[in-house]
């Protein structure tokens, strides 16, 4: 059996003012008179030059491409912008991979709607011969370096299309790809694991 | 109205260039016309009838000859009409609609490039779902579907 709970001690009602004050409570101390920008600019001083001798003798011992190049990856693997557009059926998929209930921002993934903001281009969709050259021209406009993703099996090597009079048979006939990813369409799930996969790829990058 | 009232009255117009009006479901009738009175036809058809909506234009290959539909549609009536025309298949050609019926012209584009029928003084008769300098006609019947190692992709892209 439990004792009943033993009421707390009521506050001292030694002082008659209104503010309820703990006990035991420690008068407050004054911060100090410096401001908080000075102390950072003071640590700042003295860090920046150690900063710049220690990466200066890093560079001098690995060289720039193993110091640099992994440094690029690892920014560029983590904030990789696709380009905001949709083809055919594997466009709701790549929408709803950006929904609350998959969440791509949590890589860095984030679509633009621009080509010259995006280094990730996702064919995600029949590619027509119609549509061939603007699927060249904004893969033109993206800035290097810059990756292409074929999801669903359309973009993939045609599809159900593959002999049909307008299809083209796989967009790796108009722009290099990197990684396919298969289904028709693909589910969100397939879409980021075929983007986690080409963040292993961007770790591997050399040149 | 009925499939009489159109032949009489289109009848009256164009003489011997209608060729007959059958009886449809759910239309005013199916109009058959000789291809040669086409735009008398369509003027008949759209000012007399008053069939001022011009809702679709398509062709069918039937291998000996090919045929080009329109189906027009008229709000004080509320009912469709169909017109048809049979063109031979080595020279498939007729009268544009599009002085008559502005939307013609696209769906006239749709018509040529699919099912090749030419449209004599068309304004502007250029490919419309296809790319541009495709030779093909694919919903003709002679048109093979081919596997994609054989093509020139470079002569197929623009």
């Amino acid at each position: 059996m439990s004792a009943p709970p033993v009421p707390a001690a009521a506050p001292p009602s030694g002082s008659s003012t209104d503010t309820y004050r703990l006990e035991g409570d420690l008068p407050m101390v004054d911060q100090p008179a410096v401001p908080f920008v000075e102390i950072e600019t003071v640590r700042a001083r003295e860090f920046i030059p150690a900063a710049k001798e220690a990466f200066a003798a890093l560079l001098a011992e690995q060289g720039q491409s193993k110091l640099i190049r992994p440094t690029f990856n690892w920014a560029g693997r983590n904030s990789l912008f696709p380009l905001h557009w949709g083809l055919a059926c594997c466009a709701i998929e790549f929408a709803s991979a950006f929904s609350a209930r998959w969440d791509s921002e949590r890589f860095g993934i984030v679509p633009r709607s621009s080509p010259r903001q995006c280094d990730l281009m996702i064919v995600n969709g029949t590619v027509t011969w119609k549509v061939a050259h603007k699927l060249i021209t904004l893969y033109e406009q993206m800035p290097e370096p810059k990756w292409v993703i074929a999801m669903g099996n359309c973009a993939t090597g045609g599809g159900p299309f593959r002999t049909a009079y307008s299809v083209v048979p796989g967009v790796d006939k108009l722009v290099p790809v990197d990684v396919y990813i298969a289904g028709c369409p693909p589910r969100p799930e397939a879409m980021i694991d075929g983007i986690l996969r080409l963040e292993e790829l961007i770790r591997e990058r050399r040149e | 109205m009925q499939s009489d009232d159109v032949a009489r009255t289109v009848g009256a117009q164009v003489g011997d260039r209608l060729l007959g009006v059958d009886p449809f479901p759910r239309t005013a009738g199916r109009l058959r016309f000789r291809p040669d009175g086409a735009l008398e036809v369509f003027r008949t058809v759209k000012e007399r009838l008053g069939f001022d909506h011009l809702s679709m234009v398509g062709g069918i290959d039937w291998v000996t000859h090919r045929e080009v539909l329109y189906v027009v549609w008229s709000d004080s009536r509320r009912q469709y009409l169909i017109l048809s025309a049979d063109l031979p298949a080595d020279a498939a050609r007729i009268e544009s609609a599009s002085p008559i019926w502005p939307a013609a012209e696209w769906h006239e584009r749709e018509t040529w490039e699919l099912v090749d029928i030419q449209f004599d003084h068309h304004p502007d008769l250029r490919h419309l779902l296809l790319p541009d300098g495709y030779e093909f006609h694919p919903l003709l019947r002679s048109f093979k579907l081919h596997e994609p190692e054989e093509l020139e992709v470079k002569q197929r892209s623009v």
